[in-house]
């Protein structure tokens, strides 16, 4: 009996091992069927169930000013898209797609691009990029499976129209489209990156690998003060109104370093809202169009004059009479009689100057409008810098010496004429325009843009020219442009504009001009001012010469520099009057 | 026999570690990422909230403020006093 029992269990024993090691040998048989046999099929399909590779987007940089303002900056915001889950049909993923296409807004076309996805069966599918947060919750309220939301960065400019034609603005894909977006688009962009992500049955993630580090975008620190620029953009835009101009430039610089600023286009627009006409928004004027500088240009004859030595200050010149040379009669603005050198230059006087660019001769004024860079970029780090209009000695007509003496038969931009100014706030000396002040490498190392100069007229005539382009401020044609209790120095201009349809200059449409700096003796800001087709009054000095005024003086006000005491103007009275027998 | 016994231990305590530890490894998994998340979404916050204050500052949206709900002006030459001290002078950094 007990043999009996125990033979039992034995029996029972040895079918439960044998049983149990069946079972482990067909266990280990399937395994080595999934692990080894068909690993790479379900490698695969877990792959696809359970991981996905995305791209990370880095972070542009931020635009800030010299002062530490944003002025640019990418925020994150909410794109829906669409993750298809096996087996699920196409009717049922594109019923999904339907349901939100109302509040997404998108358009048969976005709908026909959709469509040919899902039919590609494409895993992963962008919906709707940059959606409004309030959209974005509507959709996600709808609780779709497979839609839902990703986080990509949006461009936000907090100062909102200020300086917008300056740093531009980037287009759906992050990329810069014109500006400082555009020009530093490389610098702001960074690396894009991939990363892994893992996920459970019900397609939460709960692992992120990355798998290639995005590198953020750098920032970058700019020369612009966020104050000055609205003040140059609000008075620009008051002269502009004012006059019933078409258009206008106010370009504020710091004549030693070639820092701009501010750098004001009227009229501006939005950079949160950029109108859909590229024209509006893709051209920076005050470095891409083209005028006349008309007596602005006055600056280049009276260097050339002095520098050549074929001028002094003590000639004397007739100019009470008009010039004609090769048929076209030259006048002046106002009746003048014999004018010495520099009240040829302060009264604007065009026969004093074309008599002036007759000494001086072709030859030397040619070598001096290029030692001042016209005819060539300036190289301020902005996008598509437009060279001017130079043209070779040897093109130059019987007409053309008297013409380019006073600015005419040249084309030149704003930024140029600011450079041109500057050289004479420096003492002779020009400076590279620049924007970019720093970019910053990490938040440890920061890269300075390096300053350039050259040496362009000598410092003693320099200093002679400046002499003059103060008394033009005190006593000549820009005493608007005087701002009381500092010291100013400028030059007007007034340019008839060329008409392209009558190939020659209107006599109705004019370029007002003003060019300037302050304080005389040591340049705190160096300016340039222009007015396209003003209406009623037309001449720089009474357009533009009042916009120098009002912007240099919240200028100073700004900086806190106080204004030198005016000395009080004597009464005469007959207490203290002197009479011939005292 | 007894090795056989302590053999299907192992391989039950084995399984039931391994399955332990994949639970554990998903369940932190989860816990890393909320708090990635998180540092991420503060990070966030913070620029956000540092652009706000320079979209409230802006000095257009500042001048309007000033203008037309508190009535306020530009000042006039002579109520404009400037500090002597030429230390507190504020200056563009050159």
């Amino acid at each position: 009996m007990k043999n009996s029992l125990q033979r039992r269990i034995k029996r029972r024993t040895i079918f439960l091992v044998m049983f149990s090691l069946v079972w482990l040998g067909i266990l280990v048989l399937r395994l080595v069927q999934l692990q080894v046999i068909n690993a790479d099929q379900y490698r695969n399909i877990v792959l696809k169930q359970n991981q996905n590779t995305i791209e990370v987007i880095p972070k542009r940089g931020t635009i800030f000013d010299r002062n530490g303002t944003i002025l640019a900056r990418s925020m994150p915001n909410p794109s829906v898209c669409f993750r298809s889950s096996d087996g699920e049909t196409l009717s049922s993923q594109w019923d999904k797609i339907k349901k939100i296409s109302v509040i997404c807004g998108l358009s048969q076309s976005n709908l026909r691009i959709i469509r040919s996805k899902i039919e590609k069966q494409d895993p992963f599918i962008w919906i709707k990029h940059k959606i409004d947060k309030e959209k974005a919750e509507m959709v996600m309220s709808l609780k779709l499976n497979g839609i839902g939301l990703e986080d990509e960065n949006k461009r936000f400019y907090p100062q909102g129209k200020l300086a917008s034609h300056l740093i531009g603005k980037v287009g759906m894909d992050d990329n810069g489209q014109s500006g400082i977006e555009y020009k530093y688009n490389s610098i702001l962009l960074g690396y894009k990156g991939r990363s892994l992500t893992f996920k459970d049955g019900i397609k939460r993630d709960y692992q992120h690998e990355i798998i290639e580090q995005p590198i953020p975008g750098k920032d970058l620190i700019l020369t612009l003060d966020e104050t000055i620029q609205y003040i140059a953009e609000k008075e620009l835009a008051k002269a502009v109104t004012t006059h019933g101009a078409d258009w206008g430039i106010v370009i504020v610089s710091h004549p030693g370093t070639g820092e701009i600023f501010a750098l004001a286009n009227y009229p501006d627009f939005d950079l949160n809202h950029p109108p859909s006409s590229s024209e509006s928004w893709s051209k920076i004027k005050a470095i891409q169009h083209l005028f006349d500088p008309g007596s602005t240009f006055k600056i280049i004859t009276a260097s050339a004059a002095l520098e050549s030595g074929t001028v002094s200050f003590s000639d004397v010149f007739d100019c009470s009479k008009d010039l004609k040379k090769s048929g076209k009669i030259f006048r002046d603005h106002e009746k003048f009689d014999m004018l010495a050198f520099p009240d040829v230059i302060i009264h604007s006087s065009n026969i004093g100057t074309i008599q002036i660019g007759e000494r001086i001769g072709e030859q030397n004024l040619f070598d001096m409008i290029r030692n001042y860079g016209y005819g060539q970029r300036t190289g301020i780090d902005l996008p598509a810098e437009e060279k001017g209009l130079l043209h070779p000695l040897e093109d130059w007509e019987s007409i053309s010496l008297a013409s380019v003496s006073i600015g005419y038969e040249i084309s030149v931009t704003a930024i140029q004429m600011l450079q041109a100014i500057n050289v004479i706030a420096n003492r002779g000396v020009a400076t590279r325009p620049m924007i970019v002040k720093n970019i910053v490498l990490n938040p440890e190392k920061i890269q300075q843009q390096p300053y350039e100069y050259r040496r362009v007229i000598s410092e003693d005539i320099a200093s002679q020219l400046v002499n003059i382009f103060q008394q033009v401020t005190e006593v000549g044609t820009g005493t608007a442009a005087r701002i009381e209790g500092y010291s100013t120095a400028g030059k007007t201009g007034t340019a008839q504009k060329f008409d392209q349809a009558t190939g020659s200059y209107s006599s109705s449409k004019h370029t007002a001009l003003y060019v300037g700096f302050a304080p005389v003796e040591t340049p705190l800001f160096s300016m340039v001012v222009v007015i396209d087709n003003p209406k009623g009054l037309y001449y720089g000095g009474q357009i533009a010469a009042p916009v120098f005024h009002k912007v240099g003086r919240q200028i100073f006000r700004y900086l806190r520099i106080p204004p030198k005491p005016v000395p009080p103007k004597r009464l005469i009275t007959a207490d203290n009057r002197r009479t011939p027998e005292q | 026999m007894f090795l056989s016994i302590f053999a299907g231990l192992f391989i039950i305590f084995f399984l039931t570690f391994y399955i332990w530890h994949q639970a554990e490894s998903v369940r932190i998994g989860y816990e890393t990422k909320d708090l990635e998340d998180e540092i991420e979404r503060l990070n966030d916050n913070i620029e956000q909230l540092e652009t706000q204050k320079a979209f409230l500052l802006s000095l257009d949206r500042v001048e309007q403020i000033a203008r037309q709900e508190l009535g306020m002006a530009v000042p006039s030459e002579n109520q404009i006093i400037f500090e002597k001290d030429e230390k507190d002078l504020r200056q563009p950094d050159q």
